[in-house]
């Protein structure tokens, strides 16, 4: 027992010790879940309107392929974020396109998530970290490029339970929930998030994990030549 | 009795004929008047606007900009632009962007520049109602509907995207220019920033030049004949855009209306003349029986319409620069032209048009006088050319 004592001591001593960076990349490795393959469904609500997307989604935790399914009327359509690069296939042009860095931070599916919340690693790279009161509370570094005055995150165990953004006027603009965390292969997976536009009643995206299988995705799914046929 | 004065007692003698076409002549000579003024006065506020505010006097870039404006076709290092005419310059980099607020997202073009060289070439900096102009990298002036359209204040931060890079910006001013593109368009930052955003090893993607007002067109052609052959210089008109088509239009289609109105005005004239003459045919056959030659009655029958048109020329005249020094100098035209710019904001269209008053419209509007006389006569002059002495003598 004694044994034991110590090292899980020493293991909780560094927990208490880690810093609010180290915090925050810990809680956004355990966003990505491990290498997986499942069927997500993302529901994008607008006044007077709900809108269901069915997509296939391949993730390894660095490098995710998007394959839409549903609706039929943009069935077809892939994105493959690999690090910075970000593909998008178009079966209506029959080409895939490379969008620039930038567009990470543009509307996924025409929902309130961007691509920077369901692949990016931005609030790592671009803000200044800091802890109030257990609130992980991140400035924007000088000349980053986020329009956001402040962001917290609230963490519980470890894992992102919220995203609060705000604007320079200390006013919250955006609210990120993220829930029903699923441990998978060692690993965590949201299975449920909830984005709300705060500036906008009625504006929310849901997204839910309908199917998930742990386990090695095949190389060719992060090829930019297999967005086209599919892997 | 010289034949002026017998024309001008003619004249006197119809007092409500003459009265009437007279005023017919007002009418079309302080339209006249007015017509040159404004469309005079909208080609100015364009030049001004453009020169001033949207563009340059001059831009110099690589033909292949000039084609494709994107930083890829932009100056590695600058050309050698001594010349007389040459008053100032200062390098401009331009590129398309996104620029990002925590609310909005909007597209335009974000024009890096040198802050201390545009105050040499550029009314902008001079415009600032809220904050400052730009002092160093790191911040953004904007015009001050695209804040309100944005959302975004002084102090709070903006973020510009491009194809290649993002930063974000602190907004330290904003400008309201009352020309449309930068009030509603307008980014300024600088140089390095907009460098930095193009990925690229350009210095700039143009240089915006500054030449003697009126000198703009003279001046470019004169910078082609010094420049490199992949360089070419354009003076302020050929940087309009779709605008200056309009302008163009304008003055197509109203300068030759006004000429139609021109003549119709003395065909009224030369008409009424014609009624005149024919009810005073005996009076001038008798003036031709008591010697005075059929040419000379007809010289006056051309005098008597002159000097008709004459007297309403002179009255026309007396409003329309009454009326062209007013507008140019009280901003009538202001709600006209500030609806005309929430219309077309990337016109480069002023929010204030002064019309321009210049001595050769009388010129212009005098050509009626001539061309009455001429028509008069033409037409009446020529019956008392034919005239049949005799028998109007008789009294038959």
């Amino acid at each position: 027992m004694k044994r034991m004592a110590f090292p899980l001591l020493i293991l909780t001593a560094l927990a208490v010790a880690q810093g609010p960076l180290e915090k925050l990349k810990l809680a956004l490795d355990h966003l990505r879940g491990p290498a997986h393959q499942g069927v997500y469904l993302l529901q994008v609500e607008r006044p007077g309107s709900v809108r269901t997307y069915r997509l296939k989604v391949y993730a390894d935790g660095d490098r995710a392929h998007l394959r839409v399914l549903e609706p039929k009327s943009e069935a077809g359509q892939a994105f493959l974020s690999l690090g910075e690069d970000l593909y998008f296939y178009d079966p209506r042009l029959g080409r895939t396109l490379r969008l620039p860095p930038t567009g990470r931070g543009e509307r996924f599916l025409g929902s309130d998530l961007t691509y920077q919340d369901l692949l990016g690693r931005d609030l790592e790279e671009l803000f200044q970290v800091g802890e109030v009161q257990g609130v992980l509370v991140l400035t924007p570094k000088p000349t980053a490029p986020t329009p956001y005055g402040r962001v917290e995150v609230y963490l519980k165990d470890s894992l992102i339970e919220r995203i609060l953004y705000y604007d320079q006027r200390n006013q919250a603009v955006r609210e990120l929930k993220l829930s029903a965390y699923h441990r998978l292969d060692g690993a965590y997976l949201p299975r449920e998030m909830e984005l709300r536009d705060l500036q906008r009643p009625g504006y929310r995206t849901l997204l839910r994990i309908a199917e998930v299988q742990a386990g090695p995705v095949p190389e060719r799914c992060f090829n930019p030549l297999y967005l086209e046929r599919g892997c | 009795m010289s034949l002026l004065k017998l024309a001008w007692r003619n004249v006197l003698r119809q007092r409500r004929r003459t009265a009437l076409l007279s005023l017919v002549v007002v009418y079309v000579t302080v339209a006249v008047l007015f017509l040159f003024g404004f469309l005079d006065g909208y080609g100015e506020s364009l030049v001004e606007a453009y020169a001033r505010y949207v563009e340059a006097p001059v831009v110099v870039a690589k033909a292949a900009w000039w084609e494709d404006p994107d930083p890829e076709h932009g100056l590695e290092d600058f050309p050698d632009l001594t010349h007389p005419w040459v008053q100032a310059q200062s390098p401009r980099f331009s590129q398309y962007a996104l620029l990002r607020s925590p609310y909005r997202l909007e597209g335009g073009v974000f024009l890096g520049v040198d802050p201390e060289g545009e105050k040499r070439l550029s009314q902008v900096p001079y415009k600032v109602v809220q904050g400052r102009w730009l002092q160093g990298p790191g911040e953004v002036v904007l015009g001050y509907r695209l804040a309100e359209r944005l959302d975004v204040r002084v102090g709070e931060r903006l973020v510009v995207e491009t194809g290649k890079g993002a930063l974000g910006f602190r907004v330290v001013g904003l400008v309201r220019a009352g020309v449309g593109n930068v009030d509603f368009t307008g980014v300024y930052g600088h140089l390095e920033d907009a460098r930095q955003l193009a990925g690229r090893k350009v210095q700039a993607t143009h240089l915006a030049v500054g030449v003697p007002k009126g000198k703009e067109e003279v001046a470019a052609k004169a910078l082609n004949r010094i420049l490199p052959q992949d360089l070419l210089a354009k003076g302020v008109w050929d940087l309009m855009g779709p605008i200056r088509a309009d302008y163009e239009g304008s003055r197509l289609f109203y300068v030759p209306l006004m000429g139609l109105f021109m003549v119709l005005a003395a065909i009224a004239v030369v008409s009424t003349t014609y009624v005149s003459v024919r009810e005073r045919l005996r009076e001038f056959a008798v003036a031709e029986s008591l010697g005075l030659t059929p040419a000379r009655l007809a010289g006056q029958v051309a005098l008597e319409a002159a000097l008709t048109s004459g007297v309403g020329l002179v009255a026309g005249l007396l409003l329309g620069y009454a009326l062209l020094w007013y507008t140019s100098t009280h901003d009538v035209f202001g709600p006209l032209m500030r609806l005309s710019v929430e219309l077309l904001p990337e016109a480069g269209l002023s929010e204030h048009l002064y019309t321009s008053l210049r001595p050769v419209y009388a010129l212009y509007a005098s050509a009626l006088v001539g061309v009455s006389a001429l028509l008069a006569l033409l037409f009446p002059g020529r019956l008392v050319l034919h005239l049949d002495v005799s028998r109007y003598v008789k009294g038959e």
